[in-house]
């Protein structure tokens, strides 16, 4: 049967065949370069157009549809657009740290890809810390803002780049701790390993209410921390300008679009790996009959409805909720957010502990 | 108690949260509710709400009557001076001497649209129309006189 | 050499690279921001080691926590822009010397004792054994140590709560509502008072 499992084994033992394993992971390590590089262009693209249609449809409009058929290639052509832009670099900024700022922030979110199960045996890097790693390396995220913010020379800049440091830095908390939750259910760090618990059903219905208050706060944290509205204080556009990718022109400001973008996508992965099963086909305890018949749908569609699926979750938020204040964004985590996420974890360990999950 | 009010706080933020939700979702999923026009294309079919305001047009019946008295109060409502009446004196079969509109001049590059001139007009001789399409390659065009050749105001109004 | 030093030395030099343009520039913000390349230097080192645990632990700590930190209060500090003067020969000789002295040291201790050569046998410790390992009261457990800093970070957290507290004004009857709205206009107000003065 077709599989993305099999096409990657063949490559790979093609490749160990041929030359020695030096070169053959050097090779390995260019095509997983080119599909990273790749998968980045499409989502970029895909995904502008997908909020922009998402948001007319949701603000009872039509969005764009000049460009192709419904619109298609708007968003080619703003990306070609973009690629003609002269990019400007201020008078006064500190040019280094300028120009460095994107690639960092594009860099990180490449990073984070590497852990990410993509379908049944599809995955870049299975390291055995799958969990804290992200959580390592999504909080480099806010150094590429910090200096962005910083290096521009702008006030509005380093306001957006202070606000989006307090956010993503309070942020963090609550969303590391739902993750733990997931954590502490499969008894796991390593994202195949969670994925593989889900076998009898994903920790979402498996987990009862604990587990769903804890998604919620992942999906309320994530997208404060991918700085997307209603938590969007870093770029406010009517109090900012645009907060800390102010000054970028271009194409050093279509990386900070793109990472956006791809941050939505992996938080969304993420998302969709601990609570939904990742490409884990929808299994109910020992129906054989019915998870026989899922296991039919190949796990890469699986796994992309389920992120993507989330991803609309948030873009749905974006076009609905008005943005906070930002007394208003800490009060949400300090006294909300975290303590609630706090006691949903020892309810979560005592049903772990005690063995009342499915 | 503090417990009690932290939990309702909770509770109704949620839901309220899950009200707007439910509308925009709502929206989502019936793209019926979509109100874009798509202008050029159904130039014919064009749906304008009543309210619009395109212009400032003087309604003449079958007769070539207007109701026009010229009595300037539009003239004076009107907050930029788009509205210029240049009235003349006509002589009515008793001798008497009775004023009347020579010239209603529009100056539509100057108009707002704020609808002030037809609130002030006693006679509802000036409507707004629901055109829209003003674009022209000479300025002047833009100045119009908006009473026909040849109409008089109609019998009776006063 | 195989690929693996090669990408050892690689790694190596950039830490080295980034330390030294840290402490070398001039411009504050761009100290940090070596300091925060050599950091993740040392993590992308443990990671070649494989105690991808210890990895991430250094970038949550050091480069999301302490860095970021740092950031921080050099946005706060007054003309973080500015380049700071340069330093006099005297600073710089007794810091290339108090650095000299350091290497020497260390390199002393090192040639004496030498390592003991393991580094064939991989190391490869499960995230539960370091737990285990952590609250076990055995001989080689941490159970005493790691309690006693959970003992010091809760009473560093009971302390900040006690500062922001005393912002209040005494008055700590008001409902809670109330007081964090009062708390946020002293916060605001208070460095321009400062500025004042």
């Amino acid at each position: 049967m077709f599989s993305l499992e099999g096409i990657t084994n063949a490559i790979q033992n093609w490749l160990y065949n041929t030359f020695n394993p030096s070169w053959a992971l050097v090779f390995e390590c260019l095509i997983v370069i080119l599909l990273a590089t790749g998968l980045f262009a499409i989502l970029g693209l895909v995904l502008v157009l997908m909020e922009r249609k998402v948001a007319a449809h949701i603000q009872i409009r039509l969005g764009p549809n000049r460009v192709g058929p419904g619109g298609m290639f708007q968003t080619v052509a703003d990306t070609l657009k973009l690629i003609m832009k002269e990019g400007l670099t201020p008078d006064l900024a500190d040019k280094f740290l300028f120009n460095l700022a994107p690639f960092v922030v594009m860099i990180v979110a490449m990073l984070l890809l590497a852990p990410i199960a993509f379908a049944r045996g599809f995955q870049i890097w299975d390291l055995n810390i799958g969990v804290l790693y992200v959580s390592a390396i999504s909080s480099l995220s806010v150094i590429g803002i910090l200096m962005a913010g910083w290096a521009s020379n702008n006030k509005y800049s380093l306001l957006g780049a202070m606000r989006s440091g307090a956010q993503i830095v309070s942020y963090e908390l609550s969303a590391g701790l739902s993750v733990l939750s997931i954590v502490v259910l499969s008894g796991s760090l390593q994202l195949s390993d969670i994925i593989a618990s889900q076998e009898n059903g994903w920790w979402l219905f498996k987990g009862h209410i604990p587990v769903i208050i804890s998604f919620v706060i992942f999906i309320i944290a994530v997208t404060a921390e991918t700085n997307r509205a209603p938590f969007d204080l870093a770029e406010a556009e009517s109090e900012l300008t645009a907060g800390f990718h102010t000054e970028y022109s271009g194409m050093r400001f279509a990386l900070f679009f793109l990472a956006e973008y791809i941050n939505i996508f992996i938080v969304c992965a993420i998302g969709a790996t601990l609570f939904l099963g990742g490409w884990m086909p929808l299994h109910i305890g020992h129906w054989q009959a019915f998870n026989h018949i899922m296991d039919y749908i190949p796990s890469s569609i699986w796994f992309m409805g389920k992120t993507f699926f989330l991803i609309f979750l948030i873009m749905w938020f974006r076009w609905t909720f008005p943005r906070l204040r930002v007394d208003q964004l800490l009060n949400l985590e300090w006294k909300y957010l975290l303590p609630i996420s706090m006691f949903n974890l020892i309810l979560v360990t005592v049903i772990a502990i005690l063995g009342w999950h499915f | 108690m503090f417990l009690k009010e932290y939990i309702s706080d909770v509770y109704n933020g949620v839901t309220s949260l899950l009200k707007g939700m439910r509308k925009t979702g709502y929206y989502f999923f019936h793209p019926k509710e979509i109100i874009t026009q798509q202008y050029p294309e159904n130039r014919a079919t064009l749906n304008l709400p009543e309210r619009f305001r395109g212009e400032v047009v003087m309604t003449h019946d079958e007769h070539n009557e207007h109701a026009c008295t010229g009595c300037t109060a539009c003239e004076l409502a009107c907050p930029n001076g788009t509205i210029k009446i240049i009235t003349k004196f006509d002589v009515t079969p008793e001798g008497k001497k009775k004023k009347a509109i020579d010239t209603f001049i529009y100056h539509l590059e100057l108009c707002t649209m704020c609808n002030l001139c037809i609130v002030a007009c006693p006679t509802d001789a000036i409507k707004m129309a629901q055109n829209f399409e003003h674009s022209v390659f000479d300025r002047n065009k833009l100045t119009k006189k908006l009473n026909l050749p040849g109409s008089k105001i109609r019998e009776g109004v006063e | 050499m195989s690929a693996s030093a090669i990408i050892f030395y690689l790694i190596s030099a950039f830490i080295l690279g980034a330390g030294l343009l840290a402490v070398t520039t001039r411009k504050i913000f761009r100290a940090a921001i070596w300091l925060l390349f050599s950091l993740v230097g040392i993590a992308a080192l443990y990671f070649w080691m494989q105690v991808e645990f210890i990895a991430a632990i250094q970038i949550i700590v050091y480069v999301g926590g302490i860095v970021v930190l740092i950031i921080f209060s050099i946005f706060l500090t007054q003309q973080s822009g500015k380049e700071m003067p340069k330093p006099s020969t005297g600073k710089t000789l007794f810091s290339i010397a108090a650095a000299l002295f350091g290497l020497l040291f260390t390199y002393q201790l090192i040639d004496q004792y030498g390592f003991a050569n393991n580094a064939t046998r991989p190391m490869n410790v499960t995230v539960g054994e370091i737990g285990t390992q952590m609250l076990s009261t055995t001989e080689h457990g941490y159970i005493l140590p790691f309690e006693v800093v959970s003992m010091l970070l809760l009473a560093a957290m009971i302390g900040c709560i006690v500062i922001a507290m005393k912002n209040n004004g005494g008055n700590i009857e008001e409902k809670t509502g109330e007081g964090s709205k009062l708390m946020i206009h002293t916060d605001i107000s208070s460095p321009q008072n400062i500025q004042e003065d």
